[in-house]
């Protein structure tokens, strides 16, 4: 009984964090919950300068010639680049699902299985995102995993955009509801 | 009515004459029209006082036929005050075919779940069971506002700002109901006075809300947006579903390797 009457309290308390968390992020999401513009767009367009950036033979030439300070402010610079590149990974990633979202919200029918599968992705996606990006303030800078994601990313971008061509008249429809402005969010209002 | 303490009236008369201010703006400003199990919910509220108040006059405050008015009456307002957030989700939901479909599901499922779960757990005797009813039900509404924001917010799908009020009145008063029914299962066996004094203040700060949202008029739910075709759906959403799990999958790889690492 004891055990029951606590799981009550327990319940209300996660339902209430969750109520007070859903309201202020859709209040929040309405200036930021937007359709990315250039849905073909990645990263990728960096990469070069980002592995130039984190190449260990640079650190090494840069190391014999500069004093401990700079060696320690270019460690410090470089996992700042490293930060920032993976949070234009999640970028990217958020950019196209918020395209998969606004082509469920506007489709006559979805399929129960996608929409799980999607929110169970993003799920795993965010929370290993969290490790990594813990793991790299941490010090590492796992940069050959880094690529395989960019190229991961790029690809899925191009075959997006392909794959939209390939529909003509329906890709104008998707494109036009990622342009314009009044509905770059969902209100129909 | 001895029995009522001097608060308990003060507190019940305040939230009757707000909640018949309620059902009065609602018929002014013709929002009945736009929301009308909501007026329903407002009206049924009313009803439930005005049989509280002649059934405690004529049988006294802890009569078994007061009892039996005050429960049969609940149930009426639960059902309606369930019907009301149905209306709510219809509201922001329903213009959206697709995703309707699969929140309603969702959404019914929850409320089943949740009411039969929590009813379960009652005692055999009938106040245990009554009490239990109006708990599963309350928790039940809360869980079905809960899922349906999420939903919302998932979809960025924006919500008016009246319909967003009136769905935090729904809420806390629904978890109030809650942790009020839990608490005085356990613990306040012999007394009701705390649990309608706590119930009414949490009624009246709802009614506020309510009639805070309804100051003006509201308009008639907007019209659908022009859905796309059946098959862009069906090209594109599982082409995304499958990159992101292979995404999902180099990112598990990218983790392994961070773990050998450390």
């Amino acid at each position: 009984m004891n055990l029951l009457f606590y799981l009550f309290f327990a319940v209300v308390a996660v339902l209430f964090v969750l109520f007070v968390w859903s309201l202020r992020s859709s209040k929040a999401s309405g200036a930021r919950e937007t359709i990315p513009e250039d849905v073909g767009r990645s990263h990728v367009i960096y990469l070069p300068q980002i592995r130039q950036a984190m190449a260990e033979a640079d650190y090494q030439f840069v190391a014999d010639k500069v004093s401990l300070k700079t060696q320690r402010r270019m460690r410090k610079d470089r996992r700042n680049v490293a930060l920032a590149y993976l949070k234009e990974l999640r970028g990217d990633f958020d950019g196209l699902l918020r395209t998969a979202r606004v082509i469920a919200a506007l489709s006559p029918e979805v399929v129960a299985v996608q929409e799980w599968e999607r929110v169970r992705l993003t799920v795993s996606f965010r929370w290993r995102y969290r490790i990594i990006w813990l793991s790299l303030l941490a010090g590492f800078t796992p940069l050959p995993q880094m690529t395989d994601l960019s190229k991961l990313l790029s690809g899925f971008s191009v075959r997006l955009e392909d794959a939209m061509i390939k529909l003509g008249e329906r890709a104008a429809l998707v494109g036009e509801m990622a342009s314009a402005p009044d509905r770059r969010r969902i209100h129909p209002a | 009515m001895p029995e009522i303490a001097t608060l308990e009236r003060v507190l019940w008369g305040l939230s009757f004459f707000l909640n018949v201010g309620l059902v009065l703006l609602l018929l002014y400003w013709k929002n009945h029209r736009v929301y009308p199990l909501f007026f329903v919910y407002a009206a049924s509220a009313v009803f439930q006082s005005i049989a509280l108040f002649g059934a405690y006059r004529a049988w006294g405050f802890n009569s078994p036929a007061s009892l039996s008015v005050g429960w049969g009456t609940q149930l009426l307002v639960t059902s309606a005050r369930a019907l009301a957030v149905a209306e709510i989700c219809h509201r922001i939901m329903a213009k959206y075919q697709g995703i309707w479909k699969l929140a309603r599901l969702l959404l019914i499922s929850a409320a089943a779940f949740v009411a039969l779960f929590s009813w379960s757990l009652s005692q055999s005797n009938l106040r245990s069971v009554l009490l239990s009813f109006d708990r599963g039900m309350a928790l039940a509404i809360a869980s079905v506002i809960v899922i349906l924001l999420l939903l919302s917010r998932y979809y960025a799908v924006s919500l008016e700002p009246t319909v967003r009020t009136v769905t935090t009145g729904f809420f806390l008063y629904s978890i109030f109901c809650v942790l009020n029914n839990t608490v005085i299962e356990r613990w306040l066996t012999h007394s009701t006075m705390l649990w309608n004094v706590l119930g009414t203040v949490t009624f009246i700060a709802s009614l506020l809300l309510w009639a805070w949202a309804f100051r003006e008029p509201q308009e008639q739910a907007a019209a659908r947006p022009e859905m796309l075709p059946e098959s862009v759906y069906g090209s594109l959403v599982p082409e995304i579903d499958s990159r992101l799990k292979t995404l999902n999958e180099q990112l598990n790889h990218f983790w392994g390797a961070e773990g050998k690492k450390t």
